[in-house]
């Protein structure tokens, strides 16, 4: 039930285990989410397993892959039990390499543009908008804006891409690398993608006595409430499965956990 | 040879799924108290189940229980001993689990519930093998808080939580804790020597 006077925006529900919940019912439709994290955190994962629940209800899904080949992507999730090739036979999942796309929009250099960068966030609109894409990946922008040199270029593309990707009612992941996930830490790279983005999701690991626990934390998710507390996350064949991280745990051991 | 004990039977009968049983015994009847619990809960319940191991490693325990004449295939271990010994992890049975250590609580805790999704039953228990073998590695108020979040995840999925404990092995602080959390109490902690 809603405060009177309270309004509740639709949502894009994840599917993906105990997010939806800490989420207070999903992503908010047409919203752009930077998913920041540390290598091995399960970034992908988790951007795979948002586009299957999705095609798992119908919906049509892209995920431009700009880290590694489409290839060993789909190689390496066909271990989970949650992916069914077929999505992508039946063109519920579509994977395009970023590096095709360059080739195809004759962007095979090392530095973009201002007339690049235009070209292609086209490209990419125009794939969503012909195929009726409502949820889509972009793994990594990291990747992607190493080739943009300006903060301000890179500031435009996302703003300008989470834009035209919002009016056409696509729920974007971003996906961002990161060095550390630590208090202290940015949550991206260049340190404009967490401004432009209208959710940030934070994933890493804490060091507990010389084992690495993996966590999720929602940072910011305009347009609904959310719990902000570390959740544990395992990658298990199901998918993510998420759980409250222990308030006594939830601190790596290089700072001081018992306050002595 | 041992004797069951029936009693652990009979207490079985008062509880529910939603219900958390804390059982107390000492270092030298803990097998006899562990084997008497789960007899009922595989045969007279016919449930399914997860045994976390974190006192011996799982292929030890399954031995254990099969010279017994306990039928293990419908429980499936977690075992928190043998990914810290090199190979420990090379058992010959398919329903074994492992987490790296007894430190990773919060993976012990998406594991169990992982396997109860794929355990197509609807009477589940979770069988915990020991309070005092985790609190070897981790912190009093850790360890209170984790059985508090373990205990009621399980209540409110409706599955019985068997939490076996040697009381004077087991820091005060999780032992009160454990009264509190708890719904029952089997408790074979005294051992009588005839």
């Amino acid at each position: 039930m809603q405060p009177v006077g309270m309004y509740s925006r639709d949502r894009c529900v994840t599917g993906v285990h105990g997010l939806d919940e800490i989420l207070r019912g999903g992503i908010p439709y047409g919203s752009t989410v930077l998913a920041a994290g540390t290598c091995g955190s399960g970034k992908t994962t988790l951007g795979m397993e948002f586009l299957v629940r999705g095609a798992n209800a119908g919906e049509a899904c892209a995920h431009f892959t700009a880290t590694e080949p489409s290839v060993k992507l789909l190689e390496n999730i066909r271990q989970f039990g949650f992916f069914d090739m077929k999505m992508v036979d039946t063109g519920l999942i579509n994977v395009f390499d970023m590096d095709v796309l360059y080739s195809w929009l004759g962007l095979e250099k090392s530095t973009f543009d201002l007339d690049d960068v235009h070209s292609l966030i086209k490209s990419i609109v125009d794939i969503v908008n012909t195929i009726g894409v409502t949820r889509l990946v972009i793994d990594s922008v990291t990747t992607l804006c190493y080739k943009i040199k300006s903060e301000q270029l890179i500031r435009d593309f996302l703003f300008t891409l989470g834009k035209k990707l919002a009016t056409l009612g696509c729920t974007t992941i971003l996906i961002a690398e990161i060095t550390s996930a630590t208090e202290n830490a940015h949550w991206s790279s260049f340190g404009v993608e967490e401004a432009i983005c209208d959710g940030i999701i934070v994933l890493g690991d804490i060091e507990r006595m010389g084992h690495l626990l993996r966590f999720l934390q929602v940072v910011k998710m305009r347009g609904t409430s959310h719990s902000r507390a570390k959740h544990a996350i395992e990658l298990t064949p199901l998918g993510v499965m998420l759980t409250p991280m222990l308030k006594w745990g939830a601190i790596s051991d290089n700072i001081n956990r018992w306050g002595s | 040879m041992f004797e069951l004990d029936q009693g652990i039977a009979d207490q079985l009968t008062e509880v529910s799924l939603n219900s958390s049983v804390q059982v107390r015994c000492g270092n030298s009847n803990s097998f006899m108290v562990t084997a008497s619990t789960l007899i009922p809960l595989l045969q007279m319940f016919e449930m399914k189940g997860v045994y976390i191991s974190a006192s011996r490693g799982a292929a030890e325990v399954i031995q254990a229980f099969e010279s017994v004449g306990i039928d293990v295939s419908q429980i499936q271990f977690i075992d928190l001993v043998s990914s810290g010994i090199l190979g420990g992890t090379n058992v010959p049975y398919n329903n074994v689990h492992f987490v790296d250590s007894p430190i990773m609580l919060e993976s012990i805790l998406l594991r169990t519930l992982y396997i109860l999704q794929t355990n197509q039953s609807e009477r589940n228990f979770v069988f915990v093998d020991s309070v005092n073998a985790l609190a070897i590695y981790n912190d009093d108020r850790m360890l209170a808080e984790y059985l508090h979040t373990f205990i009621n995840t399980f209540r409110q999925q409706d599955v019985l939580s068997v939490i076996l404990n040697v009381p004077d092995q087991t820091p005060p602080l999780v032992l009160s804790n454990l009264d509190l959390y708890c719904t029952d109490l089997v408790d074979r902690g005294q051992v009588v020597i005839h």
